[in-house]
């Protein structure tokens, strides 16, 4: 007692002092700060909530300015091989006659989709909530081994909340996994942990998806009976209440083993790292 | 204007591990391969404990962890507690060594790289309602690993410090 008291009177002492914390006590309190952190975290203590979404808003934000050169960068290479695109005319020509077919059909399927409401309204079949999309920016993409997600530019201030889906070009993406005052996480479709209800209408069956930490997916709780054949079209089936029914998840591919017997994997309809403008279906109230 | 330099260059391991972390995936995950393949910022991070400790400070560590955690959704304070855990047993391994060659540099962070990657598992079983997938966490070690000789390379082509 007496020599600290000593060490605290004079300038030496007090460098000492703070060497000794430094060397011996710092790292014990961070360890337990950390620890303190992920109790806290677990048992949903709301100020430490609340300091998380702030925390996250203020680093996702900075990450996309720390991002921005990496990201110029990239772009910039992605633009020059574009640019040395001789066939452009040739690609050109292709994409307008697509886009003449596109019209067609969508024009067909509008016809459909009108049938099909006036069949519902005359055997009394309600429709499941409306939905309304907000476009939302994707601010970084987030790979690692513990989880696959983006972040996005809106929030609970946008009354955003968890389990919505994010989809593009009416394609499922993934639902939010985590909402920030000013950003959310977005729990992409092929991570390890997500799980969504789909239905593959050709074939009557249901199944769930799941992520398999990589860039695809797998199909989980598929019936013994059920005989799937390529390019099968996947949709999610709503059963969850929380997604959209007849979203758009992808296609199936179909592989023979050596013993014949068929293996079914996934082709999605989106690809990752090339997301910049996604939307979050919210349900009307 | 030479003192800026300086202090720039001092911070240099810090400003590499924060671009690492902030851009972890597009980085080495887009760009090499589809997949949470690597762990860059382990490698960068032995490398300039074990060749520069002075440079890298725990309360560093400590926030640079905070950091990578909210970026990627894990439980806050895990990322921080494995980068201090892994820096303390970097200096310890580093005391404990009798030769400094790459073959102990290698299983040095081969015990560091485990060492870790079991204290997140053990802190996602505890402290997260979600679990990891293992066999992602098993081949991320091995890649990191086999890659390690690499990166070690470049940052010493770029960084030639003296043990």
């Amino acid at each position: 007692m007496n020599a600290t008291k000593l060490a605290k009177s004079s300038a030496v002492g007090t460098a000492v002092l703070e060497r000794t914390f430094k060397e011996k006590l710092l790292t014990p309190v961070l360890i337990g700060v950390c620890f303190l952190l992920l109790t806290l975290e677990n048992i949903s203590f709301r100020p430490i909530k609340l300091l998380k979404s702030l925390v996250n808003d203020v680093i996702t934000y900075s990450a996309f300015i720390i991002n921005l050169p990496v990201n110029f960068t990239a772009d910039t290479t992605k633009s020059f091989f574009e640019f040395l695109n001789f066939n452009i005319h040739q690609e050109n020509k292709i994409l307008k006659d697509q886009v003449n077919k596109l019209i067609s059909e969508k024009n067909e399927l509008l016809f459909f989709k009108n049938e099909n409401d006036n069949l519902k309204r005359t055997l009394g079949i309600k429709n499941q909530g409306e939905y309304a999309a907000l476009l939302v920016k994707v601010i970084k993409e987030d790979t690692s081994e513990f989880g696959k997600s983006f972040s996005i530019t809106k929030g609970s201030s946008e009354n955003l909340e968890l389990g919505q889906a994010v989809v593009r070009n009416n394609i499922y993406l993934g639902r939010i996994s985590e909402v920030n005052y000013l950003s959310s996480k977005v729990m992409i479709v092929t991570d390890a942990g997500s799980r969504i209800p789909i239905v593959i209408p050709s074939k009557g069956v249901n199944a769930i998806l799941k992520g398999d930490g990589y860039s695809n997916a797998e199909l989980l709780f598929l019936p013994t009976s059920a005989n799937l054949d390529n390019n099968d079209q996947i949709y999610t089936s709503g059963t969850d209440g929380i997604i959209k029914e007849g979203l758009y998840v992808g296609k199936v591919i179909v592989k023979e083993d050596k013993n014949k017997k068929k293996k079914y994997s996934i082709d999605l309809g989106f690809k990752e790292h090339q997301l910049n403008y996604v939307s979050v279906l919210k349900l009307k109230r | 204007m030479k003192n800026f330099f300086e202090k720039i260059r001092f911070y240099i391991p810090h400003l590499l591990i924060l671009i690492v972390i902030a851009n972890d995936s597009l980085l080495i995950n887009t760009w090499i391969a589809p997949g949470p393949i690597i762990n860059l910022k382990y490698i960068l991070l032995f490398y300039f404990c074990l060749y520069q400790p002075d440079r890298i400070s725990v309360i560093s560590l400590f926030f640079l962890g905070l950091v990578f955690d909210s970026l990627q959704s894990t439980p806050l304070g895990m990322t921080s507690l494995c980068f201090i855990v892994a820096s303390k047993l970097i200096y310890f391994l580093k005391k404990k060594r009798t030769q400094a060659n790459f073959q102990n540099e290698f299983i040095s962070f081969g015990i560091v790289l485990a060492a870790v990657q079991i204290l997140t598992l053990i802190i996602f079983n505890y402290f997260s309602k979600t679990s990891p997938e293992y066999s992602l966490i098993v081949i991320n070690i091995i890649l990191t690993l086999a890659l390690y000789p690499l990166f070690r390379y470049i940052l010493q082509f770029f960084f030639r410090y003296q043990i």
